[in-house]
């Protein structure tokens, strides 16, 4: 009896390995010296992490290592789920990928699991903060064999801007994923800075998508501008909280140039594609052997980037003066109908 | 190889859950979402204890107990207050997403620095360093079997049969002078019981906590039960616990090569479609016995 339950058993067990092996001897079979493999794990699509990834790709590039040429890239979505991305991030591992790139916190944190003890470096990015996910110590020194980029928001910055554009704004709305750590971490940041320019902060704290609408109906009614965090949720309904505050003719200020470009008046912010380069060359470094990722201190993006929406700005009846508009990176004219339709 | 070793961990740390589900879905034939809240909840416990310095080892009896806390709530909603299975089970999803951000302190936490029951000075100088590797997979595997046998003599004392009696025949248990309402709290704490059990070696495993980590969960629990019971069906040596947990094994196969080998995309589409295939085939093969 005991007999056949063990044939059972290593009879799944044969056929697990026969399906994986075949993906393993090709892994194997390309990576020769000077050519790489690297595996980029995403945690869910979105408008920024693709750009991330893009921009990635594209540093990589300019540092001479391109898709197709000398490099090979497994490209995997863990579609918002733990335990898809813990899974991920070990075929990675598995596959001895000579390098994984992790895009957002949650899949930061499993390839930087998965990858501990194996000598296999990661290179994050989108990470808002990764001293309070373990990734860096206090100093922004690695805590293991992983650096990255973090797109923590310029707050002071943002909150200049605003004061600068909006004179007479009083009440700054947030709407936030209170799951999302990211959100939490610049809300905090937002409290501490807002009383300094002059502002009371309302937010507004939701748990899914399905909130947004009615979260946005409350906060407009209560505030004189909304700014936006990089928070998933709310940025993936970034079109619903537009078309309301339109409504209302109540300015939304975006964090990054996606958001300027579909309707936001203005962002001091990220611009994920500069972002994901900047990555792209850390990881670059790591590749070629010049660095270990060990030794590399976390980067944040250089310097926030102004965008404008003049159109916008316009339909607001909000004057964008000369002073803001010469220091913009780029000014948009007109509004784009989502972000698909931009690229 | 590594890839195997994945597999069987995740596997096998689902099949805890799916046990879980197996109690409620197949034994007392009750619906019970309260799994995507009751799994997170294992995973906020240990890592809110952990960080806190207690032995990691001990935060799998408090989750445990966390669960059946989430368990009995869910019965009482549904025996006391009267609400419908299907809604007690949202109703306490919900609630838990709340309890769980409080009981974590934020929505991810990581346990990297932290000792684990994987990873801790005692395993360390118990397994020479070419075992390494496998100190993970036997950790769960020995989980994995004490869960099982528990269950499997829980089963055949009288709580036990009166909790199968529940989802089979009621009219049996209130013949025998027993309240079939208790008997569904019963069954609902111990299930939820050993869904966060699950929760809090998945989260050890992953050496992070992450709020959305129950997303999905009952999907996960339900497959497992369905592929492992139809794929063992005709064989009656096998005990259905046993086939669970082979089930959740196969189902996290199944993801391996959907993460393998298709478009990031497609691959909840490959997911479902594996799913399929494995049910047409266990089925066909019963239909051939007959």
């Amino acid at each position: 009896m005991k007999k056949r339950v063990v044939a059972t058993v290593l009879a799944a067990m044969m056929a697990v390995t026969m399906m994986s092996g075949c993906g393993k001897a090709q892994a194997k079979s390309e990576t020769k010296k000077e050519n790489y493999v690297i595996g980029i794990e995403q945690f869910a699509e979105h408008g920024s992490l693709d750009n991330c990834r893009e921009g990635f790709l594209k540093g990589l590039a300019k540092e001479g290592i391109e898709e197709g040429k000398n490099l090979k890239v497994e490209y995997k979505n863990a579609a918002a789920d733990m335990g898809t991305a813990g899974q991920i991030s070990d075929s990675f591992v598995a596959d001895k990928v000579d390098l994984i790139c992790a895009i957002a916190t949650p899949s930061a944190q499993s390839a930087y699991n998965a990858a501990m003890d194996k000598n296999i470096p990661v290179v994050y990015t989108a990470v808002t903060d990764p001293i309070s996910a373990e990734l860096a110590d206090k100093d922004g020194n690695a805590t293991g064999n992983a650096t990255g980029t973090s797109d923590k928001l310029p707050v002071k910055e943002q909150l200049e801007m605003i004061r600068e554009m909006l004179p007479d704004a009083k009440k700054i709305g947030i709407i936030y994923t209170t799951s999302e750590a990211n959100s939490v971490s610049a809300i905090k940041e937002y409290e501490s800075l807002v009383k300094n320019y002059g502002f009371t902060l309302v937010k507004k704290g939701i748990s899914t998508t399905a909130d947004v609408s009615l979260a946005a109906d409350d906060l407009l009614s209560k505030v004189d501008c909304i700014t936006n965090l990089t928070d998933n949720t709310v940025v993936s309904s970034m079109p619903t909280i537009l078309d309301k505050a339109n409504a209302k003719k109540i300015p939304v200020i975006g964090s990054e140039i996606e958001q300027v470009k579909i309707g936001c008046l203005a962002a001091e912010g990220l611009d994920y594609i500069a972002l994901g380069e900047q990555t792209g060359k850390m990881a670059a470094s790591v590749l070629k052997g010049e660095k270990k990722a060990e030794d590399m201190k976390f980067e944040t993006i250089k310097k926030p980037g102004f965008y404008v929406n003049n159109k916008v700005a316009k339909n607001l009846g909000i004057k964008v003066s000369k002073k803001l508009s010469k220091n913009a990176v780029e000014s948009f004219d007109t509004i784009s109908e989502s972000k698909t339709a931009e690229k | 190889m590594d890839l195997i070793i994945t597999i069987l961990e995740q596997g096998l740390i689902y099949s805890i859950l799916a046990l879980g589900v197996y109690i409620t879905y197949k034994i007392l034939d009750f619906p019970d979402l309260t799994v995507d809240g009751s799994f997170p909840l294992g995973a906020a416990l240990s890592a809110a204890l952990i960080t806190r310095g207690v032995n990691p080892y001990l935060t799998l009896f408090a989750s445990f107990f966390g669960g059946v806390v989430a368990g009995v709530c869910t019965g009482l909603i549904h025996v006391k207050c009267k609400v419908r299975d299907l809604l007690s089970g949202i109703i306490m999803m919900t609630a838990l997403w709340t309890m769980n951000l409080y009981i974590a302190g934020t929505s991810n936490v990581p346990l990297f620095s932290q000792d684990s029951i994987f990873k801790n000075d005692f395993l360390d100088k118990l397994f020479p360093d070419e075992m390494k590797k496998y100190v993970t997979l036997l950790v769960i595997l020995i989980l994995v079997i004490i869960c099982k046998i528990i269950l499997d003599h829980y089963m055949n004392t009288k709580s036990g049969y009166l909790l199968r009696a529940v989802g089979d025949n009621d009219i049996v248990v209130t013949s025998l002078a027993k309240d079939q309402g208790n008997v569904k709290i019963l069954g609902l704490a111990i299930a939820n019981g050993l869904v966060a059990l699950s929760g809090c070696i998945f989260a050890q495993e992953e050496r992070v906590f992450e709020i959305s980590m129950g997303t999905g969960a009952i999907v996960i629990g339900l497959a497992s039960v369905i592929i492992g019971t139809s794929i063992f069906k005709k064989m009656s040596f096998v005990k259905t616990t046993t086939a669970v947990i082979i089930g959740s094994i196969i189902y996290k196969a199944c993801v391996a090569v959907a993460i393998r080998n298709f478009e990031p995309q497609a691959m909840k589409l490959i997911t479902a479609v594996l799913f399929l295939v494995i049910l047409v085939i266990s089925m066909e093969r019963k239909a051939k016995v007959k």
